[in-house]
């Protein structure tokens, strides 16, 4: 890292953690989590101590004890804290790359900071690591917050298979809003309004957060979604998938919708390592992997394009060399 | 016909243009511009609002990029050798614009390390005691007046003790302590540092107490060009500046 790209690193960093306003959102978003996660632990509490009560009570009768079941994972009981960073998330992240350029366009600072001998690409990468910086903590926090929730409300034993699960999906938390910063900072640089800019990236959220995974879930026939054909059918999963066998064209176009939405791979691979999918509970990382890859695999590709676009667009050619209306 | 002058060829020039022209849309803000200025000028580019004088020193600058022509400043080309131009030079837009939320310690210790300053604490240090400025060091720029910002913006660009120095409009909006401020400030760095100082401005009455050279700007062309003392007499019919601006203002429409 150049000294020139150290020196904005730093400064942004300070920038975003100082912007009072910003950091109000952010614990806002901490605190729904928290909420969210403080009333699933209560309730996997009480799951636990019914449980931890039953077994005791089949061991006093001289039965077997039985193997813990599977729906007592205390990592499935962080859905609720992931789809708030899969819905609000996007939000604070856009917030973020939006004011890191839309601040010094409107102030005029970036006249004098091109005067000085910096690299072309040392603005963008110097905003681009403070954000990735940011996120980083921010996701930190939340991992904090998420196991020491689960472990002295809900009374949950975390397992180091259920901590690295857990680092996985959550280093997707962290290039899905790394993802949308750079965007929105890439398409603050673009647009020659700042407003515009903001504008846009709400469209995009509203059709990528919002939009298309709702259109997938209402398409979906799965007997498991809520309000689903076959579950409204009371069709079983091996119907199910007989049925589904002649509609091949009609489930590819499905997943098609779905797939273009960066929220739903970031749904279903932190979904995969939580065993929120019940297919993938109590699995071992491996196997997750191997089923899930492709997911992971697009959250990074969007994440580099972003960081790709934003690098290209942060320049002086942009910022200062058109003229603003 | 618009007609130039006296163009002065310096075979020490710092700062060349040759044929310079900027065009947005369809307007051309500068036409073939060709600027000569030696080093340790005091070099004031007069003109009407919209003449070109920002233009022309963002493009000397590196900050835009001509339609036509080329800039050089020592001898490099902006284009090709822009960040090594820049290390050259200090900037002070018409509207200093530093970080509010810092302190004038911070702004000017993140403009050095941008500017690959060396033991950048000592340098700001040393910068502020020359500029008289050492007692506002921990203040936030958001409390700084006019002249204050102006000084603040004078240490920045002259932190990597730069060979030119830069000024759009320099006194635009400044009380009179502090167009003396800024005058003296000038005059010290033009002497003691030996920076040669390219200055935009509308102040004649500046021009006439601060400028060793003048250039003429009217409607992106360069009319005039010539030291002040070789204009004066050049027009000893006139009594001041102002009555010379206004005639070779008027004989180029």
């Amino acid at each position: 890292m150049s000294k020139a790209v150290g020196a904005i690193f730093l400064k942004e960093l300070n920038d975003l953690l100082r912007r009072r306003s910003f950091m109000l959102l952010c614990a806002a978003m901490a605190a729904v989590v928290a909420l969210a996660l403080l009333i699933t632990s209560l309730d996997y509490h009480k799951q636990l101590s019914d449980y931890q009560q039953y077994a005791q009570a089949l061991a006093q009768s001289g039965a077997a004890a039985p193997a813990a079941p599977p729906q007592l994972s205390p990592l499935q009981q962080l859905r609720g804290g992931i789809e708030y960073i899969e819905i609000i998330g996007p939000v604070l992240a856009i917030v973020a790359g939006y004011g890191s350029a839309a601040k010094e366009k409107y102030r005029g600072t970036l006249r004098l900071f091109f005067s000085r001998p910096i690299g072309a690409l040392d603005l963008a990468a110097g905003k681009l690591a403070a954000l990735g910086v940011l996120w980083l903590i921010i996701v930190l926090v939340l991992f904090l917050v998420m196991t020491a929730t689960m472990h002295f409300i809900g009374g949950a034993a975390f397992s180091a298979a259920a901590i690295a699960k857990l680092t996985l999906s959550l280093a997707g938390a962290w290039a899905y809003l790394a993802f949308w910063s750079g965007l929105a900072l890439g398409l603050t640089c673009f647009v020659r309004q700042p407003g515009s800019a903001l504008l846009i990236c709400f469209i995009i959220w509203l059709t990528v957060v919002l939009l298309l995974p709702q259109i997938g879930d209402t398409m979906d026939p799965d007997n498991q979604v809520p309000g689903g054909l076959f579950q409204s059918m009371h069709v079983d999963k091996s119907n199910e998938h007989a049925i589904m066998a002649h509609f091949s064209g009609y489930e590819t176009t499905r997943n098609a919708l779905e797939e273009t939405s960066i929220s739903k791979h970031f749904e279903r691979a932190s979904f995969a390592f939580l065993g929120v999918k019940q297919i993938y509970n109590q699995q071992p990382v491996g196997f997750i992997w191997s089923e899930t890859w492709k997911d992971s695999a697009s959250l990074l590709a969007a994440l580099l394009a972003s960081t790709a676009f934003a690098m290209t667009q942060c320049n002086k050619r942009n910022l200062i060399g058109r003229r603003m209306k | 016909m618009n007609r130039v002058y006296n163009v002065t060829m310096s075979t020490e020039s710092i700062i060349r243009t040759r044929g310079l022209c900027m065009r947005y849309g369809g307007n051309y803000a500068l036409k073939n511009v060709n600027l000569e200025i030696a080093a340790g000028e005091i070099f004031g580019l007069l003109g009407h609002n919209g003449a070109g004088k920002t233009t022309t020193v963002s493009i000397i600058t590196t900050l835009l990029k001509p339609s036509l022509g080329n800039a050089e400043v020592c001898g490099l080309d902006t284009l090709r050798d822009s960040r090594e131009v820049r290390r050259q030079i200090g900037y002070l837009p018409e509207n200093v614009e530093l970080y509010e939320s810092l302190t004038l310690r911070e702004n000017l210790l993140y403009f050095a390390r941008l500017s690959g300053v060396a033991e950048p604490d000592r340098r700001i240090e040393d910068v502020l005691q020359f500029l008289d400025f050492t007692t506002c060091m921990d203040k936030k720029l958001s409390t700084f007046s006019k002249g204050m910002r102006q000084r603040a913006g004078i240490a920045q660009a002259i932190l990597h003790r730069p060979r030119i120095l830069f000024l759009d409009e320099p006194a635009s909006g400044l009380d009179p302590q502090g167009v003396i401020a800024l005058r003296q400030n000038i005059q010290s760095l033009n002497r003691e540092m030996g920076m040669t100082i390219f200055m935009n401005t509308h102040s004649l009455s500046e021009v006439t107490k601060t400028c060793t050279n003048i250039g003429i700007l009217r409607q992106g062309e360069l009319l005039y060009q010539d030291s002040l003392s070789q204009t004066i007499a050049a027009f000893p019919e006139h009594a001041s500046l102002e009555d010379i601006y206004l005639r070779i203002d008027a004989d180029g429409r």
